[in-house]
Parts: C-alpha cells; structure tokens; sequence
C-alpha cells in the first residue's frame, strides 16, 4: 500500500528553481541511489503492540524513516555498514548495524526515567525539557482536532496551568486569555503574530503548541514576549510516510446550559395595567416594563373568557376604527425555543503530506461553518497552508509556508446589553403575552422598507427584524508564512536565517435599517463601513556554535540579530441618513458622509545573545541577553536591554534517590524584561485630538493626560523556581512552580487633580508585584495491557499587588499599598456596621457616600482536570475545569429584576402591587437616633446611631424598578465547575481499515460544555463578565477521522 | 553556489532592512500638533451651552421621572464633579494658541469662558481652586492647587470679565469657528456684559459686602451702555443651534426617556394654568385623559407631584394621567437653540436691580420686556402676548415685585439656561418647591450645594480638607451654606 502510495517520487531534478521549491516541494522531490532497501516492524517490548511514529535514522545522515500505524517502516541505507538509530520517545534509543538483514523486528524498551523530551523554546529552538530553567508545558495538537471548537484558543482551556481562558458564548467572539495574569503573545513557526486573531489558527494543522510560561521563557521576543508566549508548530511531512488525513466534526447545539429563565406569569405593562395605545410606550403603554397584568385570567364576561386587553395585534373595529381587545394570555411561553435555531460548528479538513529523506511536503485545505443560534447568523472560516521543508545540500535546508485563510459572515450578532441583542429584546424586555412567532413578518403592514412592527416602536426592536435586516458583516483575508533557512558550515556551526509575516485586510459593515431603535435614536437608515489593513514583518539572523568540550562539558552559544516591523491603516466611513431605505450605498447618504482613518507604523530593532551550558550531563546553564530600540518611545530614551538567567539541575542524575523516585528535577530563573509602549503607537506623542463637529464646522481638544519626554522602558522582573519529581517509573509526576514577577518603573498615566487642568499624568512609577503558583499532577492510575486510565490535573493562583506609589503616597485611588489591584469597588446601598440595609424615610435604601469594596475580580485558584479511558480500541476522554473565587457582576440578573422578568418576582407583593397595594417592607433598619460620622475615605470615626426595623410599606414594583431588588446587590460568586469534554472514540481496528485501503480511521463522539455548577444564575460566568451573553450551548456532535 | 548566493542576498537585504531613521516614527499622521484657536472656540462653545438638561428640569419641579425615584427631583443628591476643568484646559490652550498666533481677539473669549465655567463650579461647591488652578503644565507645575475663597472667586472672574469688555473694544482682530454670533465681536461684548450681570445678581445677598461692591459694579455696567453694550433682543441670546446632522440634534431628540418616562410637574403645569400662559401649548402634550380636549384647552393639561414616589406618579400615569413634554422636544432634531444666557434673563435681572433699588431702572417695563422675550422665543404672537401681560395677575405688583420677576424668570428658564432656574430659586426662595410628598429625601430640604468629587479626596486631600473646614462647620454635606448663599 504505501509503495502505491508514494508513487509520486520523482527523478532527480537538481536544477529545479529555488522559488518553486517553497510552495511545490511536494512534487519535486528527489530520490538518491538506492542501494539497500531494508523493511522491519517496531514493537513495544511490553505489550508486544506495534509502535507507530518511532523514528529510524541511518546515523549520521538525514536518511531515515517513521514506523507507519502498524509499526512498519521501509528505507534505503547506502551500505550494510550503516547503523539504524532507532528512537521514540518514552523508550530507549537503540542503535543497530545493518550487516546482511534486510527485515528487523525491533522491540523498544519502556524507559521509565526517559526525560529526553524534546519542546519548542524561543526563537522555535528545540530543546530537551530537561534542560529548561522554566515552565513550559506542551499541548498537542491531535488533542484539539476531534472535539472542535469554533476557535483553537477554546480549546486550551483547563489544560494549561496559569493559562487561563475565558470563553464567550457569543458567536464569532475572541475568547480572553491570560497566561499569569498577561497576553501571551502568540508565535506560528517562530515568527511573533502579534495580531492576536485566533481565527486564523486552524487546529487540524497545528502539530503543538508550546506555552512558555514566563518571561525567561520568552525574553528572547523582547518586550512582546513579556507575558509569556504561545508557540505553534504547524505539521510538517513527515519522513517517509505520505498520508491523506481527512478530519470532519459536526458540532450541534441542541440545548442550553444557562439562558435567562424569566417569568411567565405577568405581562408587558406597568402597574399591573396595560393598553396599547400607539407603541410610544408611553401612558397605558406601561413605558416598556414587564410589570403589567396577570396573564391568563379567565373573565367569564369577555368573549374568550379571558381578561381581554387592547394590543399591537388588536384587529381594528372597521365600525369605530378602534383596536378591539383580546385575551392577555401567555402565548409566548416558547419564544426562545421558538425563536432560537439549533447552532452548528460543521468542520472539514483534509491535508496531503509526505516526506523523504531530502524534504517533506504538506498542503492542507479547511474550512470551519458555524450556524449561531440567532436566525440568519454564522461565521464561515477557511483555510489553505502549504508548507515544506528540503535540504538543499547535506549543509543547508530550507523550511517555509504559507498560508491563506478567510473569515467570512454577511451578519453575525450584535452583543451586549442593548436594543441591538435579540436576547434583549426577546427575553429581557418582552411580555410572553407577546408570540415572537407573530412577529415574523416584521415589517408593519403598508410601511415596507420604512418601518418595523414591534409592540413598543421606541424602547425595543423585533427580533426577527434585526436578525434579517440589521446586519453585521464581516470579511477577512489573512495571509502569514515564514521562511527558515539554516546552514550548517561545519558540525559545530549553524546560521540560521527566519523571516516571516503576517498580513491581513479586513473589511467590514454595518447595514442599519430605518426604524431601527437604539437608546435614544431612531435610525433613518445608516450604512457604516470599516476596513483595515495590518502587515506584519519580523526577521531573525542568528549564528550558534555548539562545543562539547568533553561528556560532561557542552556548551552553545549564539548571537542574532532581529528586526520587526508593523504597519495598520483604518479607514471608516458612515451615512448620516439613507435616502432611499434599504439601499445601502455611501452614496445614499443624506447629509454629508462621515468618516476618519488611522495610520501607524512600529518598529523595533534587537540584537541578542545566548549561551546554553551543560555540566555533568545534568546541570544546565542559560543565559540570554537582548538590547532593543523601539519606535514608541522618544528617541533619546528609544532602547534597553534585557538579559535573564535559568538553571536546571537533574538531582537524579547525580545521586540515586532509589524507588519509588525516579525523576527530580530542581529549576530556577530570573529574567528582566523592559517594555517600550506608553499605551497604542503613538501615546508618547503630545497632539490634539479630533471633537465633534458642530454644523459642519469641526473642533478640536487637548487631550486630559499630560505627557512626559523623559518617559523611560517599564521593566519586570521575574523570579521563578520549580520542582519536577515523578514516582514509580514515571507514573506520577508532580511539577511545581513558584513565580515573583516585580514589575518596577512603570509606564503609569497616574491621577492627578483635574483642577490641575488635567486629569492625569504619564510616568514612570509605581511598583507592582504578581506572586503565583502552578500546580500539575499527572499519573497513570491503572495500566493494563487492555485498560489505561491517565489523569492530569493543574492548579493555578496569581494575584498583583500595588508595592508602592509613585508619590510615595499609600493608596492609588481605592488600592491601597500592600492590597491586590483586582479589587472592585463600587457604591453600595448604605448598610449598618452590620451588614443590614438602611432605609430613608421613604421606605427605600439610602445610597451611601463612599465606595466600597466588594469583592476581587480574579479567581482564586483556576484548575482543570483531564482523563483519558483507554480500553482496547475504545478511548474517553472526560475533562472538566473552572475556578474558584472571584466575584462578577451580572447585568442579566440584575435587569430582570428591574423590568420584572425575574422569576423572583411572582410573588403575593408583585399581586398587591398590581391591585395598587404598597405590602412591601425592604428588609432592614431605619436610622432612629443618633449620628455617625466618617473621615475623608469613608471609613466609621464615631457612629452612635439607633436602629429600628424598617417598617414603612412600599410598592413591590417601585422597590424593583428603584433598586433592582437592593437586598441583591448583582456581584455574584464567579466560582464554577465545568464538565467541559466528554468524548468516546473508537479506533476502529486495522482488520477493518485494511479492507477498505485505509491506515487508520477513528470516530468520535463528542460533548463540549455539557454541564455547569455554579451559583450565578441564568448566566455562565465562564466568560468572566456578564452584560447580557448569549445563551451558552451545550454542544454535542460527532467526529471522524481517516488517514490513507 | 546558487544556494549561497541566495543565503547571502537575504541576509544583505535583512541588513538594509534594519537601517531605519526612528526619527520618521515619532510624528503621530493622525493628529495635528498645530491647534488653531477657533477649532478649540468651537469645542469649548458645545462644552458651555449645549446645556439643556432633565436634571435641572427635575430638580426645580418643572418636570418628574416616573421610571424611578429621582435623586434630583427628590433631593437626594450628593456629589457632583469638576469635569469642567476639563472645558478650562480647552480655554486655556485656546488662549495660548493664540498668542502664539498673534489671535488677539480670542483672549477676551478666554477671559469669558474661564468666568463662565469657574462661576459654574464655584455656584456648584463653595469654594474651588482657581488661583492656582490649570498649572499643571507650566514650568513649576501645580498638581495639587489650592482652594480659593468663594468671595474671592466672584471678584477674580467679575475683574477678568469687565477686562474682557475693555479688550473688546478697541480690538480689531476677527475670530472664526464661532457658533454663537458668528464672529460678531461686538455681540460678545453684550454676552460678556450679560454675564457680569448674572452674576451680580447672583450676589443680591451680598449688598453690604464692600470688597465686592455689587451695586456700584452693577450701576457702573448699566448706567454706561456705549461702554457696557447689553442685549437689546433675542437676537443676541447666547444660544446654540442644533441642526438635523448627526450628533448635532437636540439632546433629548428621540430619547424614550422624555417620550415615555418624564412628565411635567403639577407645579409647573399649575402655574402655566392658573395665569392661563400660552406657553403651555409650547411646553407640553395634553395628558392621555385630556386627549379628547382641543389643544389650546388648559384643562386638557395636567402634572404630576415632584415630591411623590415614582410608583405613585407611574400608577396616576397608567389611569392616563400627567402631560408629556412636547413632542417637538423628542421629534425635532433642530427644536429650540440651547440658550445659555438670554435677552429675557437680562430684563429679568434688570427688574430685580431696579425692584431691589439698586438702579433707577424701572421694574416694570424690564419685567413685561422679559415676559415678552420669553414668549416671542416661542414664536407665541403678540395678541397673545399683550393679553397675557394685561391679565391682573401678570400686571407688575411692587409689593410682590421680587416673587414676580423671579417666578416669571423661573418659566422662562425651562429646558433652558441650565441650572438657573434651580440656583434663582435658591437664592430667592421664589418659586416654593414643594417638599412634602413622600418621596422625599434629605429629610424634606432642598439641598443647597453638592459634595466634591470623591477624586479630589484621593488626589488633592489637603486642600479639600482645608475648603471644606473653612465653609462648613458640618462638613462636606449638600446642605452646608456657602458665602454666597450667607447675608452681609
């Protein structure tokens, strides 16, 4: 089969262009003579199973092969002198002449201590894991192709710890990551992306993915590099084997796990009363709140028999002309479910690779479609990469890609709390005595093009209107490669040359049909119109030597040389009113088009050094230093330099620590990284900025910060040690890590007194430091030869304090000196000492006069766990993460209770309040005697008051449309737990495959975001803040992969 | 080796590459560094007179929310904040460009707008920094200024206004992106004028207070009108026009608040009824149950209590009770220009000067010419007008002379003139704001200042805790008397 396969080797063709090489290496590969052709069978000693994807070199040449699924592999030797390196990571390396076998059964050897773990480090330097000063923790990419996700990053979640992901629930929104509290910068193939698009990022084509962890780690990309980095290998051709992968994935979304759960008892009104009158809201129209009359109430003296009430669907008396009342009944129960569609991630890829010993190929084509819930959204991304790699000459290869990748939507939906959300119009602020289904056909009669139907035309929008006519569009074309070309002089010697870049157009717009409402607008048509270009460019010339002076001596040095450039230009432009409705045309525009645009352009210069030493095969030496020149900061103070310093030192390989140790490893580093940026490109720079333009007469403003030429790099320094033990033959393994990041000299915009005449100023000062640990414990509970269950889990904490002010004062505004910078303050309802609400004489809470803390905005501990099942031919995978502490506030609770579409609300007050009842006494105290008095920060110097019950009744809809329910102050837990993945895959066995010429195949079955605890309800705090998400999905689907 | 040449080309273009002058990346392409003075005059004209605001309608009984229990209507405020420094920075560098353009003209509005803005926080606070305020970027800076006294305050802008006037006279430069008169220089003399008599009478407590001399200042502006030229007409009013442009609307233009949210006042509406006032209709929708009425039927009108809890009000609003607002208010995006300081108020102020005996103005005819500005602003026609000014209870009565101009004043400030409605009644107690619904917060007062800014306790402790002990002997409360509200 595989000679069938790789058919396609062609005949020498030394002189092909070198241009062609990069994109058509595929089909210009060479063939040397073939002298001996050798086949064998790799197996695994223990379980006699074959090992596929061992590799077998003929020593001292790049000849060599992997072994295919079935352990096989074939190669061309030149003499029977030549020795195999047979090598695989987990067993011992094996060396073995050829003589006169022409077939070898190779049994590999488990190696228990086996470290020599080999990951992607800065610069895409591979290094032994062993080695490395710091954290580094590798994902790989198979992990991420069968249980898809819209977006690669998603799919990070819970495996990473300190990395922590928060997923929207939005379509087509960027997940949030922090890695130790910063943005990673993301790295493709060595080359900085700094573009942070994580749409362009194709899981099928991703081989692994590095996280380096800390500064150290990544202080080679200079200041970018800061927070740590997340370095992508793509897949390359591998030796020898040539393979189609096909990959598909349906993902459904049938169901919810959180959506607003509302009432359904009371509908559109306020009072307890409703009649529509014109859809102003005003008057009987009960200004849009949800607190009309019951629902469902049977009058016997109606024609329905039910309470009839005047409404937008009122058929007309043609008699009178006056809108005829009907039943007020609760016929939208179902609206979500009937407005709502099942969403869809529906994911294809297919990749051609291959590889001899002179190069590899691989072309890859994909393409992503996701259906969101929202009628008449979803999102379209496709991709096309080739890339490759051949060795020109023994001393010089080459390595490039290439890729192309579009993201495309006519409409996905707006977010956010507001009258653009379908779920704000659809569940927050709709009556259920409203059917969304009657609202299909949302223009209102006669009034086509120009005017939507809705039953209240100023506060909301029907949904259905704007998920077809109030579109949002977007249209993106990425391209990024990278060209690497290295050159070996001589063994010792490397140059290595890497340039790539990343560029991208993006064009988007916005249709705004006429009716549309927004807070206090009323659009007579609007067209806008945004289009971005970014290019990217980033080149590495770096030189290594490498010496091994003797066995216990090696040392590597290199020294390079970088540069990286940025440009953007942004270009916007809108109507001012459509002339003609629904023609969506600049030219359409009534009065004069509105428009700006944006030009910038970065560049940072660097040189930088290494030096790598390893001592007694077991202690480990790096050093590394850069200096860099920024553009963004003024020229005199425009460069720095930043070195850092790891160490790694292999206790087991220097003393026995005898069972059931079998692995320690103690590591250490610090690194200084400085930072040129005051905040975008051109903050440094004292300017006016564009106001509003007043009858076509146009103004400017001095911008309230007031800058500083003497503005210096910000630095940080990081500490970091860590611990890496494993137990019995590697069947446990702990690693630890301890971080101090002290980040000094700070580039701040610091308040100052506005009566300064500015309200800030930009310097360098105050002193922040963020303190963590990373926990992994990873094991093999049971491992038989049938069943294998493995378990990973990691732990996270990381918090920043304020270490001291720039002024030498105590406290930046509400941060104390020595308090974490994640508190959030806000002003409360007045309470007592002890905690109780404070009421006025009204009957309602007192507002207090000063902020207050409540609470912290980070978590506690973020933590994931992962297990993989393994039985015979079947594997499950099973994994659920979240965090724990931290506080979020809630828009969503907070305004259902305001407009009365809370569930909490159906109670005997809301009924006395309808029949104009005040029953409602707020829980609490009044202030009956006494004083109390604060100093300036509002902390208690003297309280002598007397407190008694609060006793004044109120109005139960007044008390919720005044304080959003005050004994809920809508700060909830963000603590949660996440059964994010649950997957059975079934390998299907080779006695299957082999009929149909396929090497393997797999199906899975596969659930993401399944289930959630948490104590934040109608909400999934996974995103980390609340201002009306979309409903978050339980995705369930399948996946199938086949490689021939 | 055609492979090593290729090596060594890149690596020579990557050495070109790398030869760049950082000089070329520390010119920002997106804004100008060059700021001409009228482009800063017109932003600091928007920031001062597109003034109109609901909270200034709430808090002086001309308007109600029934969406919930509002702080301004209820009296339950507490702190404001000094966002108007920020318009004072524009001042400042609209007052340096110029110099550095030769702009002469431009100081005399920068004399004016600093006045304008100062009066509004000093009216607002008590004390504020003025002194020593907007130093922040001189070569000694001055993060942390100091407070300076009220008294202090009122001289410093009354001197650098009557300077304004001085300049203005014999200044031959132009002036361009004016919004207001259009560079019509000698119209700013009238509107710099017209503030110095605001706030002259805004001193009316202050007659015995020699270091000011608010009688002898404000005789010296009025006995002298080729030398202090005031408004003659609403043609001078400083005043901003909207147009139907994009962000140049009338602020509450389609905003459902005012559309379904804010009704007029019981007060208000009563006092437009009882004197049978045209300017009703101008005002105010008739209420749902009076729909049926014509529109020019008083009856058809009705308000609801400032003083009571929203849900009482939201409940008389669904038994269709409470006038709306006017739609052109919501529906119009040109409506009515913002007046800032007009033509009636300074007839107004020109009564009370005479009512008070501080000139030998007559009260009488000043009163009947602000009640006519007021109406002809409205478009209201002058039978209409002439009969208004003949009904007895209009006819200028000595005895109640104060309570009159200033209860007329108070109708013409609405949904203009900012916060003068408020600070007039303030000041005079005219008209009373009722209090006694039970709604009402700060146990039945009407506050008579806000609390500073919880940014000047992190950022200029010192000084605020000195202005603060200096004035109020009960500490930073909305309650606590400021000088100017104190008898001499």
């Amino acid at each position: 089969m595989k000679q069938t396969l790789l058919s396609f080797s062609f005949r020498k063709k030394k002189n092909q262009k070198l241009l062609s090489l990069l994109f058509f290496f595929a089909f210009t590969m060479i063939c040397w003579g073939q002298d001996i052709v050798i086949n064998g069978k790799v197996t695994d000693s223990n379980s006699k199973q074959p090992i596929p994807g061992v590799n077998i070199v003929v020593k001292g040449t790049t000849i060599g092969d992997a072994t295919d699924f079935d352990g096989n592999f074939s190669l061309t030797v030149p003499s029977k002198q030549s020795v195999l390196v047979i090598s695989y990571i987990g067993f011992i390396t094996q060396e073995i002449t050829v003589g006169d076998t022409n077939f070898f059964t190779i049994e590999l050897i488990e190696d228990a201590a086996q470290l020599d773990e080999v990951v992607v480090t800065a610069l895409g330097i591979k290094k032994e894991t062993k080695s490395l000063g710091y954290a580094v923790q590798e994902v790989k990419g198979e992990s991420m192709v069968k249980a898809r996700e819209p977006n690669v990053i998603n799919s990070l979640t819970g495996k990473v710890a300190g990395l922590t992901i928060r997923n929207s629930t939005d379509l087509f929104a960027d997940p949030s990551i922090s890695l130790r509290g910063g943005t990673p910068l993301i790295v493709i193939d060595g080359i900085p992306s700094t573009d942070n698009d994580y749409w362009k990022l194709n899981a099928d084509d991703i081989a692994e993915i590095s996280v380096l962890k800390g500064a150290t780690a990544s202080a080679l990309y200079g200041s970018i590099g800061r927070s740590g980095a997340l370095m992508i290998t793509t897949k390359r051709g591998e030796n020898g084997v040539t393979r189609v992968d096909y990959n598909t994935s349906a993902m459904f979304q049938p169901s919810y796990i959180r959506i607003p759960n509302v009432q359904t008892t009371y509908g559109n009104g306020d009072n307890g009363s409703y009649a529509y009158v014109n859809g102003g809201g005003g008057g009987t129209e009960g200004g849009g709140w949800i607190w009309g009359p019951k629902l469902d109430q049977l009058d016997p003296s109606t024609p329905s028999g039910f309470n009839e009430v005047v409404q937008y669907n009122s058929p007309i008396d043609p008699n009178t002309g006056n809108r005829i009342p009907i039943p007020f009944i609760s016929r939208g129960k179902d609206n979500v479910k009937n407005f709502f569609d099942t969403g869809l991630i529906y994911t294809n890829n297919i990749s051609v690779s291959g590889g001899n010993d002179k190069g590899n190929f691989r072309v890859t084509t994909s393409h992503i479609y996701q259906k969101g819930v929202a009628p008449n959204t979803g999102l379209n991304n496709s991709s096309f990469g080739v890339s490759g790699g051949y060795n020109l000459m023994e001393k010089l290869k080459v390595d490039a890609s290439l890729t192309y990748n579009k993201q495309y939507t006519k409409n996905f939906p707006q977010t956010g709390y507001g009258p653009h959300n379908q779920l704000y119009n659809l569940v927050l602020w709709t009556g259920v005595d409203v059917d969304v289904r009657d609202l299909r056909d949302y223009w209102a009669e006669g009034q086509e093009g120009v005017q939507q139907k809705h039953f209240n035309t100023s506060w909301y929008n029907n949904p259905y209107f704007i998920a077809y006519e109030a579109l949002q569009g977007y249209y993106k074309d990425n391209t990024y490669g990278n060209l690497n070309i290295n050159y070996d002089p001589t063994e010792d010697f490397t140059v290595n040359f890497r340039t790539g870049f990343n560029s991208s157009t993006t064009n988007r717009d916005w249709k705004e049909p006429q009716s549309i409402i927004g807070y206090g607008s009323l659009s007579k048509g609007d067209y806008f119109l945004n289009s971005s270009t970014s290019f990217s460019l980033n080149a590495d010339l770096i030189a290594s030597y490498t010496k091994e002076i003797n066995e216990d001596l090696k040392l590597n040095a290199s020294v390079g040389a970088s540069t990286r450039y940025w440009d953007n230009r942004n270009l916007s432009l809108r109507t001012d009113g459509l002339t003609i409705p629904d023609y969506y045309n600049t030219a359409n525009s009534i009065n004069p088009l509105k428009g700006s645009n944006w030009y910038g352009k970065e560049l940072v210069n660097s040189i930088y050094t290494t030096l790598d030493v390893e001592f007694l095969q077991a202690l480990y030496l790096g050093i590394t230093g850069r200096q860099d020149w920024v553009s963004t900061l003024p020229v005199k103070n425009n460069n720095f330099f930043y070195p850092s310093v790891s160490f790694s030192a292999v206790l087991s390989d220097l003393v026995d620590f005898g069972d059931p140790i079998s692995f320690v490893k103690l590591r250490g580093s610090w690194a200084n990284v400085s930072d040129g940026r005051t905040g975008s490109t051109y903050s440094h720079l004292t300017a006016y900025n564009n106001g509003i333009s007043w009858n076509n007469n146009s103004s400017l403003n001095y911008p309230s910060t007031l800058l500083n030429d003497n503005i210096n790099p910000e630095t940080s320094d990081t500490y970091e040690v860590g611990l890496d033990i494993r137990f019995f033959k590697s069947r446990l393994k702990l690693d630890a890590t301890y971080y101090s990041i002290k980040e000094t000299n700070n580039i701040v915009t610091v308040p100052i007194s506005i009566t300064s005449g500015f309200g800030s100023r930009l310097i360098n000062g105050n002193e922040y430091a963020r303190k963590g640990v990373e926990f992994i414990v990873a094991g093999t509970p049971i491992k038989s030869d049938d069943f294998r269950w493995d378990i990973a889990t990691n732990w996270s904490s990381s918090h920043r304090t304020l270490e001291s002010v720039y002024d030498g004062s105590d406290r930046i505004g509400n941060i104390k000196v020595g308090s974490r910078t994640d508190q959030i303050y806000s002003t409360p309802y007045l309470k007592t000492p002890g905690g109780q609400l404070i009421y006025g004489s009204n009957g309602f809470p007192l507002n207090d006069t000063f902020s207050r803390r409540r609470g912290y905005s980070d978590a506690n501990w973020v933590y994931g766990f992962q297990n993989t099942f393994t039985y015979k031919d079947f594997s499950l995978n099973v994994a659920f993460d979240g965090r724990l502490g931290g506080i979020i506030y809630s828009t969503t609770n907070q305004k259902m209770w305001w407009s009365g579409t809370h569930p909490g609300t159906v109670n005997e007050h809301r009924e006395a309040a309808n029949n104009g009842v005040d029953s409602f006494i707020g829980p609490g105290v009044v202030v009956v005697g006494g004083d109390v008095e604060y100093d300036i920060f509002g902390n208690i110097t003297n309280d002598t008051r007397v407190y008694a019950p609060n006793t004044t009744k109120i109005n139960y809809i007044s008390w919720n449309k005044n304080t959003s329910n005050a004994v809920f102050d809508h700060y909830y837990s963000q603590s949660f737990l996440k059964l994010r993945e649950v997957m059975l895959t079934y390998n299907i066995p080779e006695k299957y495959t082999s009929a149909l010429n396929i090497d393997k195949a797999s199906i899975s079955f596969v659930g993401r975001n399944l289930a959630l605890w948490s104590d934040l309800p109608n909400v999934d705090p996974d995103s980390g803040f609340d201002n009306l998400q979309t409903p978050s999905t339980r995705n369930i689907g399948f996946n199938l992969n086949v490689s021939f | 080796m055609k492979n090593i040449k290729l090596l060594y080309s890149l690596i020579l273009l990557f050495t070109l590459g790398s030869c760049t002058n950082f000089d070329d990346f520390q010119i920002d392409p997106n804004r100008t560094t060059k700021g001409d003075p009228s482009l800063l005059l017109t932003g600091i004209q928007i920031s001062a007179f597109n003034i109109v605001s609901t909270d200034a309608a709430f808090a002086s009984r001309q308007m109600v929310n029934v969406e919930h229990n509002n702080t301004y209507q209820l009296y339950g405020w507490q702190r404001s904040g000094f966002g108007t420094y920020n318009n004072l920075r524009q001042v400042l560098k609209m007052e340096e460009e110029a110099t550095l353009a030769g702009k002469t003209a431009y100081a005399a509005l920068g004399k004016f707008f600093r006045s304008y803005f100062i009066m509004d926080l000093t009216r607002t606070f008590g004390d504020v920094p003025y002194s020593e305020a907007l130093k922040g970027s001189t070569d000694e800076p001055i993060f942390t200024a100091k407070y300076d006294k009220q008294e202090d305050i009122y001289i410093g802008i009354l001197d650098e206004l009557d300077e304004a006037n001085s300049m203005l006279a014999t200044e031959t430069g132009t002036i361009s992106g004016d919004l207001i008169y259009d560079g019509d220089l000698s119209k700013w003399r009238k509107a710099i004028n017209a503030l110095s008599l605001r706030i002259l009478i805004t001193l009316s407590k202050k007659e015995g207070n020699s270091n000011v001399g608010v009688v002898s200042r404000f005789n010296a502006i009025v006995n002298n009108p080729s030398q202090y030229p005031i408004f003659t007409s609403n043609d001078d009013n400083t005043a901003l026009p909207y147009y139907d442009l994009d962000g140049n609307e009338y602020p509450y233009f389609n905003s459902n608040q005012i559309k379904t949210n804010y009704y007029m006042d019981e007060s208000f509406i009563n006092h437009l009824k009882d004197r049978e006032d045209p300017r009703l209709f101008a005002f105010a929708q008739r209420e749902e149950n009076g729909a049926n009425l014509p529109e020019d039927d008083f009856n058809a009108y009705g308000g609801l209590p400032g003083s009571d809890l929203a849900s009482a009000n939201s409940a008389r609003v669904s038994q269709g009770e409470g006038s709306l607002i006017a739609e052109r208010y919501y529906n119009d995006p040109v409506n009515e220009p913002s007046i800032a300081i007009g033509y009636a108020e300074v007839q107004f102020i020109l009564a009370e000067a005479a009512a008070r005996g501080w000139t030998s103005g007559d009260a009488s005819e000043h009163y009947q010419n602000g009640i006519r500005a007021s109406m002809e602003f409205y478009n209201i026609d002058s039978a209409a007008i002439n009969m208004y000014l003949s009904n007895p209870q209009i006819v200028y009565n000595a005895s109640q002379g104060i309570e009159m101009i200033i209860t007329q004043k108070y109708l013409s400030f609405f949904m203009n003139s900012g916060w003068e409605a408020f600070y007039n009644q303030r000041r005079t107690g005219f008209p009373e704001f009722s209090t006694d619904g039970p709604g009402i917060l700060n146990d039945g007062m009407i506050p008579k200042r806000w609390m500073y800014p919880e940014s000047e306790i992190q950022s200029n402790r010192e000084n605020l805790e000195a202005a603060i002990s200096s004035q109020y002997p009960n500490g930073d409360t909305v309650n606590g008397d400021m000088w100017l509200l104190k008898n001499e």
